[in-house]
């Protein structure tokens, strides 16, 4: 009984984070800034990112944040790569950081979230991974 | 016996063969690993007047010129300022030299265009202060250049005065040779007589005793250097090895470091005179040191002139102009010690971590830092000006105290500035890393957090006890803290007791939430160190380095993510490639509602605390944060706090101990004022987390109040934890209270 929950739970977390997956990788609908040279850095990190470059791409995030260092739109994104990195910790991290600056903005927590849910699936830790899509879902209510 | 002799000859021969082309195929120069400050940013928006831009190109050694043309020139006029920048590596790739128009406004850079076409530009970078490098063994520094980046001139100048057979003869010069023999022979001085192939061999193979069977070895492998190898090949490698001057400990080798050693300008720029100066300087570059003696060294240089003309290298006319030059030696060498000695040891620490130290003297990396040479500047500045009326106001002796200072970004944790000691360019004691003291009520914050971290028992506003304490351990005497003003101060709300730095008041909390779990918090914080578990370690009996202090303030300013503190952001090969980066990384460790809280109450300790004296250097609309720490007898003044860019950490001190008598808040904070104030940091306006409301509280009685009670204060609560009592003075008026239950209803 036990095996049967944990694996449905399992699954219902991946099934989550292939959404997570889709709904984290679309473009924000806000520009992350409204200061030029940290929208052409993080475009450029963008490409590198698809480009696979990611060694580069949070090259170029920890410099957009030296730029802006309170800017919730760059924590997410450098959360982003690090997730692709498989640093699956320090991806959760700058993710609650993102949140902890993002004030009001719930579309941007909520992704947050969501790439939480993902980390937190590739570490195994579903009921975490649910809460935390959970958390996702009530904020985009 | 004569077969004998041949064999025997043969033999070493094909030894020094052997050894000769293994020796200079395998040959690769150590090159000291290159230390950078990090490039200034520039796009329009960013934080920078016209002075802070002068400043940063007069380190860079830009030139001022009418039409900045060349790499590394620069105009200004009135606000607008005109420059080229240098071409430069950075890990992303290369930046070629750029022409740029800036214009200035209100503080910061308004506008940003490409001086060619007039486009607008989005971001652009000056290329890196050099501050320093780590040198291989004998300190040999040099900078490597290809043969053909060497002006002809050079060449022509060393051929001609070194060795103007070079380029027919095979390694000797017989007739140059018998006369040195003789010379030597008949007891006279050992002569030269050298071609620059035995010149090389010398530097390369051979230790500096002049002894005929030294010669005669080094005969034979600079003919067998001449079998195997081409003019070019030796050429290169005599022009990058040649020892052309002393800096301190540093040698300086090669021609391309002594063109910018002495001319501060790259090999490729240099003029014939300057040339044939570094030419004539092979003989003896400490004898024609040009700026020790510059007489000398101009006839020395003018004879390399005259040899240029007679072998028809240069005409009259050039002849007559370059002998009229004057030896256009730059003033002042580029540092080969660096100017920042406390933070190269920070970064050098942080490298011999990851790296072998024969590595990093030896593979030319390229280290590129967190440094802000203007940071620095602030930092070095304030201990500078403040120290010596300190002394003088508290009756101390010149000279007698000493300090440290060390500034970081409050959300990466890149160091900007570490000062080690009241000499900044002291390389010796590092007291930011090395000087750990007792960091008295720096503590403090930890244990307002353990206690906040508990929102059912714990708020701003609850009451706590500052009446007399004696604390009671089995096999200790008994433990009576004090308050500073030797007076106790009955119950005090707790955000109050942490501005007034209460000793009393903090020690109880301290111990009815246990010693361990404060200390634990600090760990949490970012502390490594092993920390003792006493009574009096709640007051800050343990000893901290201030480069710990700043770990731990750093956590509590970037809302309880710890971030380790960093020197470097990366290391490119001596090529340029990437090879590692180290990337910015953060771990929560304690919540943001806890941090939101301590964080509140350390700003009031600005406000309304024992710092409200930087009111004196600083707005008070910039809601810094922070906290004075003064240890027993007055030994130690502490101040920690942070802006929303920048966290600093102050000590002043004596390096034997002995009291300052000086406080937190008259010594350190003083400093950090001064510093802080030069540095025009960001307003800490913190966004505050989720779970934080904020709840109207009656000053009086510590109870639930509204806006329009009088003296009441808005405290932020973790949610649910705020008083629920309402004070007296809300439910007076009926109407009130009406609009009161009509507002909640609709919450």
């Amino acid at each position: 009984m036990k095996i049967i929950s944990r694996s449905t739970l399992a699954a219902i977390a991946l099934i989550l984070s292939a959404c997570g997956t889709l709904s984290t990788g679309e473009a924000p609908v806000q520009p992350v800034s409204s200061n030029n040279a940290v929208i052409a850095l993080v475009d450029s990190a963008r490409s590198d990112n698809a480009g696979g470059r990611l060694d580069v791409a949070a090259a170029t995030l920890e410099r957009a944040l030296r730029i802006e260092p309170r800017n919730p739109g760059l924590w997410h994104e450098l959360a982003k790569t690090r997730l692709q990195q498989g640093l699956t910790t320090q991806a959760i991290s700058m993710a609650a950081k993102s949140n902890a600056w993002s004030g009001d903005n719930k579309t941007l927590r909520a992704a947050n979230w969501r790439l939480i849910g993902e980390a937190r699936t590739q570490l195994g830790d579903y009921p975490g991974a649910q809460t935390a899509f959970d958390t996702a879902a009530q904020l985009q209510r | 016996m004569l077969l004998w002799l041949v064999l025997a000859f043969a033999v070493f021969t094909l030894y020094l063969d052997f050894s000769v082309r293994h020796q200079f195929e395998g040959k690769r120069w150590a090159l000291p690993a290159r230390v950078y400050a990090r490039p200034l940013e520039l796009y329009p928006g960013v934080k920078l007047s016209p002075e802070q831009l002068l400043t940063e190109l007069n380190l860079l050694n830009y030139r001022v010129a009418d039409a900045p043309l060349e790499p590394g020139s620069f105009r200004r006029s009135g606000n607008d300022i005109d420059l080229m920048t240098r071409a430069f590596t950075f890990s992303e790739g290369a930046q070629n030299a750029l022409a740029l128009h800036l214009e200035f406004a209100d503080g910061h850079l308004d506008t940003l265009r490409d001086l060619g076409n007039a486009g607008t530009v989005t971001l652009a970078r000056l290329d890196p202060l050099r501050i320093g490098s780590i040198y291989p063994a004998h300190n040999e520094d040099r900078v490597l250049v290809k043969l053909d980046e060497v002006p002809a001139m050079l060449i022509n100048a060393l051929v001609a005065v070194e060795d103007h057979k070079f380029y027919t003869h095979h390694g000797i010069d017989p007739r140059g040779m018998a006369r040195a023999i003789k010379s030597t022979l008949s007891g006279g001085p050992v002569q030269g007589g050298s071609t620059l192939t035995q010149q090389l061999v010398k530097n390369f193979f051979l230790t500096p005793e002049r002894t005929l069977r030294r010669k005669f070895t080094e005969i034979i492998m600079a003919l067998l250097l001449e079998m195997h190898y081409s003019k070019d090949e030796i050429l290169e490698a005599y022009i990058n090895e040649i020892y052309l001057g002393q800096d301190g400990d540093r040698a300086i080798h090669g021609f391309g470091l002594a063109s910018q050693f002495y001319f501060g300008q790259p090999l490729a720029h240099l003029d014939t005179e300057q040339a044939a100066l570094l030419v004539g300087m092979v003989k003896g570059p400490s004898l024609y040191d040009p700026r020790r003696h510059a007489a000398r060294a101009l006839e020395r240089r003018n004879l390399v002139l005259s040899e240029l003309l007679r072998q028809q290298y240069i005409t009259q006319e050039q002849y007559v102009a370059a002998k009229a030059a004057p030896l256009g030696v730059a003033s002042k060498a580029p540092g080969g010690t660096t100017p920042y000695p406390a933070f190269l040891d920070l970064v050098h620490r942080q490298l011999r971590r990851d790296y072998r130290e024969e590595d990093l003297r030896s593979e030319g990396l390229n280290i590129f830092t967190t440094l802000d040479p203007q940071v620095q500047a602030a930092a070095e500045n304030a201990l500078a000006r403040r120290l010596p009326p300190l002394e003088k106001s508290r009756g101390l002796p010149a000279n007698t105290l000493e300090g440290a200072i060390i500034v970081t970004q409050a959300q990466s944790g890149e160091v900007q500035a570490m000062v080690g000691g009241r000499d900044p360019r002291f390389d010796g004691f590092n007291r930011a890393l090395d000087a750990r003291r007792p960091i008295g009520s720096l503590i403090k914050p930890a244990i307002y957090l353990t206690a906040l971290e508990q929102p059912a028992t714990y708020t701003l506003v609850t009451p706590l006890d500052d009446n007399r304490l004696v604390w009671k351990e089995r096999g200790t005497r008994d433990w009576t803290p004090n308050n500073y003003d030797r007076q106790f101060h009955g119950e005090v709300p707790l955000h109050q007791a942490l501005a007034n730095s209460y000793n009393v008041a903090t020690a109880r909390l301290g111990l009815s939430l246990g010693i361990p779990r404060v200390m634990d918090t600090v760990h949490r914080l970012g502390v490594t160190r092993e920390l003792n578990e006493y009574a009096a370690s709640l007051l800050g009996a343990n000893e901290l380095a201030p480069i710990d202090v700043a770990q731990m303030y750093q956590t509590i300013a970037s809302g309880g993510f710890q971030t380790p503190l960093r020197a470097i952001r990366e290391i490119l090969t001596a090529q340029g490639q990437p090879l590692q980066r180290y990337p910015l990384s953060v771990e929560q460790t304690v919540q943001p509602g806890p941090i939101y809280l301590l964080t509140t109450a350390m700003q009031e300790v600005v406000r309304a605390g024992t710092a409200q004296g930087l009111q004196q250097y600083l707005s008070p609309e910039l809601n810094l944060a922070g906290k004075t720490g003064t240890t027993d007898d007055l030994k130690d003044s502490w101040f920690a706090g942070f802006s929303a860019d920048r966290v600093a950490v102050v000590w002043v001190g004596t390096d034997d101990n002995r009291p300052t008598r000086l406080t937190g808040a008259s010594g350190a904070m003083t400093i950090w004022g001064d510093m802080m104030a030069k540095l025009d940091p960001e307003p800490l306006n913190m966004p505050p987390p989720e779970n934080i409301e904020m709840v109207w509280i009656d000053s009086e009685s510590g109870r639930r109040a509204d806006s329009a009670c009088h003296g009441a204060v808005e405290w932020p609560f973790i949610r649910g934890s705020a008083p629920t009592e309402t004070a007296p003075c809300v439910s007076r008026s009926p109407v009130k209270a009406v609009k009161g239950w009509f507002k909640r209803l609709f919450e």
